[in-house]
């Protein structure tokens, strides 16, 4: 088949191409590193269908970043049978220098002049045909986002790849062409392919170039010395760089027609930048957002107007809840008008999810079936699969809202101004980027570190990512907060889940810290990223996402969490003589046995020995989540289900509404747990260990197995420390001191560490 | 026993390891064994990478 390959620099619309071209969800980021491999879709509206190629946004063809390796490679080794090299046409003259290099490849090429809706909409005007006659090469006006011009550029595409083509460079004159010729005859007799662009390569003296031809770099040097001493200087890539865009200048300012002739304009965008980017408001306002994120998602009290007002509840109204139209009601009111996130949970638990598992629950019941079939079907599978679909409307809310905001362009704005403070702990802003692709999940985030050049600065990102509370973590953080919210009365459901995102966020600025001063020393890499244009994101993508994040979650229910169910459900009703337990008996059971032996290692955490007799089931959730974390609310809700088929007195508590919010009350009620250790229990849960896929990918994406052992070393000393200081500090205040005391000790320790590792290098190495 | 539970005994045990071998086979491609993210990127990445490593 064809293949056609999609280069251009970051955010110049390459994979918004890529999805137009292929009908592919592939995810669009604004900021480097989004792509950080390559992705193939099939264009199927040619004659024949073409493999189209999305590589890693780039800049230039030189040797920096991973994806500029990446994207080089591809073009060079694969060779793709046409380049279609992406321009944004409203930033022509940076983008035109990474054409200048693609040009240099015997590769058929097409550019295409994207976002020209844009342009047109700033009233400025571009002659494409101009453009295509100064270089030489095919250039088709499109718009990627809007979908014109797609059609007439792959049609184009398809014919020029027909057509062999010679690579051409723009240095064209001085000394440096007459080197560069040289070179180019010389490698041509010795039978290198692409040898333009090798040679211009060599005489940038590029790393890669370097390494893959020595005997040309000798060569190069004879034929620099038969130049006069002082035509070159010193510094060859900077030269070419500088030829480069002088040409650029040069030749295409004037096919640019700007409505506003003053060179430098402020943009809507940058008049935003001024406020969400400021140097003392920026991270003040970013907390702010974020704060609204998770008060829209989990408030059960908006704009806290209830408190404020005091509104009365349905029941001090005389609404019938029972009734339909009371159920409905409820769904948005109940002595407060719910959030967003919250309405759409309601809606989605109290009316669908009740209904059709109502239904089947009832169903099984009155079939006839024996005690244990039905207690599998309805405690172990049906109890698992409701919890963790309940979850499903906040997961895409809060999901819905972090699209948003990558979508926007201003995610790519947090990374710039968390730059500045990252600095300070040994980090840069670009590490910022995969640790936010952490709340979604945590395997892309750790594949994402692959833009970090800094190998210990990736592993220190790597071992934080599990802190930023991927989605699957989310139903236990609202499980566990609703809880606290509806068991003990007090605090709000977004406030305590909104303090454990912040949480995580913390503990891995500190891990960082600790780490970048100690066994991952060293320096911080620069950060320099192009800020996109703010713009409105597009719906049909937002959608898109959501889409796909959903169908990956519903997948997972129904494939490991039930599978973890019925494990769970089977190991807590047999035991080890695999003699059958009813439910009165579930202590007796292989998972109770065997979590007892683990209980106590828990008990500094809050969650271990001293929960007494059923404690073991926090051991179990725990535990069940290193497959998935969704795995803890399913466990509690199928355990949970047992207890109360046991006997468990509950007092007033519904467990027939059961949700996971219902099952932690259950839990809480059967074993007494505090809200320091509900809370410590949510902490442990956030920093340690992560499910298996992510452990099987940092495995992959850490240097050596020594890493990777230290990782999980690391993982779970943290959630240990975290998790104890919560419970220690919550249930007795005056800790507080001990861990402050312990803190400063370690501190001055690091301190001490860096000093005298400090000396040792300086007396290694004399000035 | 009734038909219906030797029939929910073999689907559960089914599908349990149906899941399991699942998540090998996913694992041998490369792929992350719980398919959580839609990153296409993934997929080949980590056997790639420890290829590469190797």
């Amino acid at each position: 088949m064809i293949r056609f390959a999609l280069a251009g620099n970051p955010n110049c619309g390459k994979t918004t191409l890529f999805n137009g071209l292929t009908g592919s969800t592939a995810h669009v980021g604004n900021w480097p590193g989004v792509t950080v491999d390559k992705k193939e879709g099939v264009y199927k509206r040619c004659e024949e269908p073409i493999a189209v190629v999305d590589l890693p946004g780039i800049y230039s063809l030189s040797p920096y970043t991973p994806e500029e390796v990446i994207a080089r490679n591809y073009v060079l080794d694969e060779k793709p049978d046409c380049v279609i090299n992406i321009v944004d046409a409203t930033n022509l003259e940076r983008n035109l220098y990474l054409t200048t290099q693609i040009m240099e490849i015997d590769v058929p090429m097409v550019i295409a002049l994207n976002m020209i809706d844009a342009m047109e909409k700033n009233g400025d005007k571009i002659d494409a045909k101009a453009l295509e006659e100064k270089l030489g090469v095919p250039v088709v006006a499109i718009s990627a986002l809007k979908g014109t011009g797609i059609h007439e550029l792959m049609e184009r595409a398809y014919t020029v790849c027909k057509e062999e083509r010679k690579g051409r460079t723009v240095l064209e004159s001085g000394a440096l062409a007459h080197l560069i010729t040289d070179v180019k005859i010389a490698l041509d007799g010795q039978g290198v392919k692409n040898p333009l662009f090798h040679s211009v390569k060599l005489a940038e003296q590029d790393e890669l170039e370097v390494n893959e031809h020595k005997d040309a770099v000798k060569m190069v040097e004879e034929f620099k010395k038969t130049f006069k001493d002082d035509v070159f200087g010193s510094d060859f890539e900077a030269l070419i760089a500088d030829a480069r865009y002088k040409y650029i200048s040069e030749n295409f300012s004037s096919v640019i027609t700007k409505k506003n002739k003053e060179k430098f304009t402020s943009t809507k965008s940058d008049k935003a930048d001024k406020v969400l980017t400021h140097k003392i408001w920026g991270i003040p306002i970013f907390l702010v957002i974020l704060f609204a994120i998770f008060h829209l998602t989990f408030s059960e009290d908006f704009l806290y107007l209830g408190k404020i007002f005091g509104f009365s509840s349905l029941e001090e109204l005389g609404v019938d809840t029972e009734a339909f139209g009371g159920t409905l009601l409820a769904c948005f009111y109940d002595g407060a008008i719910f959030s967003p996130g919250v309405i759409i949970n309601n809606l989605w638990n109290n009316i669908i999810v009740e209904y059709c598992f109502g239904w089947l629950i009832n169903l099984i019941e009155s079939s006839g079936m024996s005690g244990w079939a039905i207690g599998l079907l309805n405690d172990g599978v049906i109890e698992g699969l409701k919890a963790v679909l309940s979850f499903l409307p906040p997961i895409l809310v809060l999901f819905l809202f972090f699209s948003i905001l990558e979508d926007s362009g201003y995610m790519a704005r947090i990374a710039f101004i968390l730059d500045r403070m990252f600095r300070k702990f040994g980090l840069s802003g670009r590490a910022f980027l995969p640790m936010i692709m952490g709340f979604g999940c945590s395997v892309p985030a750790m594949i994402n570190t692959r833009t970090l050049a800094d190998d210990k600065e990736r592993t220190a990102t790597i071992r934080v990512i599990p802190f930023f509370s991927c989605g699957a973590k989310l139903p236990i953080l609202t499980a566990v907060s609703g809880a606290i919210v509806a068991y003990f009365g007090i605090g709000n459901a977004d406030l305590i889940t909104y303090s454990m995102y912040l949480l995580g966020i913390v503990a891995a600025i500190l891990a960082v810290l600790l780490m970048r001063n100690t066994s991952l020393k060293g320096e911080t890499p620069p950060f320099i990223m192009e800020l996109p244009a703010y713009h409105a994101p597009q719906f049909k993508n937002l959608m898109a996402h959501l889409w796909d994040k959903a169908k990956h979650f519903i997948k997972k229910a129904f494939t490991i969490i039930i599978a973890s169910t019925i494990v769970i459900w089977v190991l807590s009703h047999f035991s080890f003589s695999w003699g059958f337990l009813e439910d009165e008996y579930i202590d007796q059971s292989i998972l109770a046995q065997l979590s007892m032996l683990l209980q106590p290692i828990f008990t500094p955490l809050g969650f271990g020995s001293q929960l007494g007799a059923f404690g073991w089931v926090f051991v179990v959730a725990a535990i069940s989540g290193l497959i998935a974390k969704e795995n803890v609310i399913a466990t509690f809700a199928t355990l949970a289900a047992c207890l109360v088929a046991s006997g468990l007195e509950l007092g007033s508590l519904d467990i027939a509404a059961e949700s996971g919010i219902d099952a932690v009350q259950a839990m809480i009620t059967a074993t007494g747990i505090g809200i320091p250790g509900l809370l410590a229990f949510i902490a442990f849960n956030m920093t340690t260990i992560p499910c298996f896929a992510a452990v099987a990918t940092a495995k992959a994406e850490l240097i050596n197995k020594k890493s990777f052992n230290g990782t999980l070393i690391f993982w779970l000393a943290s959630s240990y420390i975290v998790a104890s200081a919560i419970y220690t500090i919550g249930s007795w205040w005056w800790t507080a001191f001990i861990w402050a005391a312990v803190i400063v000790l370690t501190t001055w320790l690091v301190i001490l560490y860096s000093k005298r590792a400090k000396n040792k290098l300086d007396n290694n190495n004399p000035v | 026993m009734q038909p219906v539970e030797i029939v929910i005994i073999i689907a559960a045990a089914a599908i349990v390891v149906g899941v399991i071998v699942a998540a090998i086979i996913r694992r041998k491609k490369g792929k992350p064994s719980c398919d959580c993210c839609d990153c296409p990127c993934c997929s080949g990445c980590a056997e790639k990478k420890s290829k590469e490593k190797s």
